[in-house]
């Protein structure tokens, strides 16, 4: 309650996967004076643009058989021009401990999709956090993001996990709404809604260790609890789509 | 430093008035200065059922607009020692409770208590998730009945998602209260059993108060029903008080009382 309290109970800062969209500066070659000259018509012709933009520095493209650009060089040209490199990516000719004595992160070649799988493993083993009333999880554009829930979702909670799956460990309450882009796993009662490959994804399914959902559906393709009360209800099953039926099978 | 306790269930009726005072009278009994606050401003009932709504001057309400000092307007429990009523306004309704308003009073409350019993208003709007919000623990009360365990998994919901603790990254400590609970018409499948409510909720389990006479004839006489140490909602009571200060209880009151020869000739007894 004091403020001194306060500062021992919580941390000070936690981690977040985030992805903002940043410019890379693609050289095709390298030439000190023309690239001055170069970046500042550019910086002349779009001023607000330019100021202190953070980009990138890609070398993918420089051919082989060139020499690599002066990285203490390209780095003054850079910010005389009011950019602002954030580090380096695409050529592995370049001195990893080069880039950090400059300050610059070294992007190395790895591909956006594996940096993305990547950060999703690190979240997927960093839970559990409390489920807030309306949980939405964007997912990186490429790469599977699977959410896993280790507390029981309860009536009037809404966990929406875009592009990936989502794993819950306990119980969906009635009332209850979980949606995934991909699979819904639950190992406990599925008691309230549960909603399958919400962006039309076909393939996806939902399984549980007790069917008793107020409504499951894939894809668009739904079924309310009337309609479930088979061999399968409260007992462990999944559902999939053939065609335009929902199906359900015991596991 | 008070620990905070808010009594809440979501659906109204189901007895958590009644709990908050057993709860805070049992509690000051153990020898922990406690205070009951009635967080239902509007429809205030914590007095009645205190048996001090002839004493009440000044009220929560009040104190959050610094009308009345705490001290002013906190009424102390005739019958049990170390315990306090501060009452809720009547006249006033939800939104008259401030944010800043109730973590100022429970700041100073926490100062002169050990425990501090908060009665939620029914419902999960503003006056309910004011009392939650700053609570280190909740008591869910529950009947066993389908739509009263459906509105506590939603206010367990809201306690994972709009309190204090949980926007710090924390959880508040959850226990379940099923109250009414009727062994018999539970063996008649009228009502659902202990073993149904708490698979549904997946919360520790803090008590079990049978459906009784004995919670009825105290409210009308505005005496908390702990004090009726003979009666089984009473004992019940005690024994949920008694696990939720760590000690190992055994749950009563769960089957069907047999009435025995004599009892059948001569009637119910007690």
């Amino acid at each position: 309650m004091t403020s001194e309290n306060r500062s021992t109970d919580t941390p000070l800062f936690r981690f977040k996967n985030s992805r903002v969209s940043l410019n890379e500066l693609i050289l095709l070659d390298f030439d000190a004076e023309r690239l001055r000259i170069e970046l500042e018509q550019h910086s002349a012709r779009l001023p607000s643009l330019f100021q202190q933009m953070p980009v990138l520095l890609n070398l993918d493209q420089i051919p082989a058989e060139r020499p690599l650009p002066p990285l203490q060089e390209l780095l003054e040209i850079c910010r005389g021009s009011q950019l602002n490199p954030i580090g380096v990516k695409g050529n592995e000719r370049y001195d990893a401990e080069l880039c950090r004595s400059l300050g610059l992160a070294d992007f190395g070649q790895t591909t956006r999709g594996e940096l993305a799988r990547s950060a999703a493993q690190d979240t997927a083993v960093s839970e559990p956090t409390p489920v807030a009333d309306k949980t939405v999880e964007p997912a990186a554009a490429e790469g599977n993001r699977t959410r896993i829930l280790t507390t029981p979702v309860r009536s009037g909670q809404q966990v929406y996990v875009q592009g990936g799956d989502l794993i819950v460990l306990s119980s969906v309450g009635a009332g209850a709404e979980v949606m995934a882009d991909g699979n819904i796993h639950v190992y406990g009662p599925l008691r309230g809604r549960a909603m399958a490959g919400v962006n039309g994804n076909t393939d996806a399914r939902i399984f549980c260790q007790s069917l008793e959902a107020e409504l499951i559906s894939i894809a668009g393709y739904f079924k309310a609890s009337e309609d479930l009360q088979s061999d399968h209800w409260q007992k462990p099953a999944q559902a999939w789509l053939s065609g335009t039926r929902l199906d359900t099978a015991a596991l | 430093m008070a620990e905070i306790i808010v009594v809440t269930s979501g659906k109204g009726g189901v007895g958590k008035t009644t709990s908050s005072a057993a709860i805070g009278t049992g509690l000051a009994l153990r020898g922990h200065k406690t205070v009951l606050v009635d967080f239902d401003v509007g429809l205030r009932n914590l007095d009645l059922i205190m048996g001090c709504e002839r004493r009440v001057v000044f009220d929560l309400v009040n104190v959050i607009n610094q009308e009345a000092t705490l001290n002013q307007a906190l009424i102390k429990d005739k019958r049990t020692e170390g315990l306090f009523i501060l009452p809720a306004s009547q006249t006033r309704d939800k939104d008259a409770l401030t944010v800043e308003g109730v973590e100022r009073v429970l700041n100073e409350l926490s100062e002169m208590f050990d425990y501090i019993v908060c009665d939620s208003p029914a419902g999960i709007e503003k006056g309910a998730q004011l009392a939650l919000y700053f609570a280190d623990t909740a008591i869910v009360v529950t009947n066993p009945e389908v739509s009263s365990v459906r509105d506590s998994d939603r206010i367990l919901g809201v306690l994972q998602s709009k309190s204090r603790k949980a926007e710090q990254g924390g959880s508040i400590r959850e226990h379940l209260l099923l109250t009414r609970y009727n062994p018999a018409r539970v063996q008649a499948g009228e009502m659902l059993s202990v073993d149904d409510v708490k698979d549904i909720l997946a919360i520790p389990l803090l008590g079990v108060i049978p459906e009784s006479e004995a919670v009825l004839k105290a409210s009308n006489q505005g005496q908390p029903v702990v004090l009726d140490k003979d009666s089984d909602a009473g004992q019940a009571y005690l024994d949920a008080i008694a696990r939720f200060l760590g000690e190992e209880r055994e749950h009563r009151f769960l089957d069907v009382q047999r009435k025995g020869l004599l009892s059948r000739v001569f009637g119910r007894k007690g």
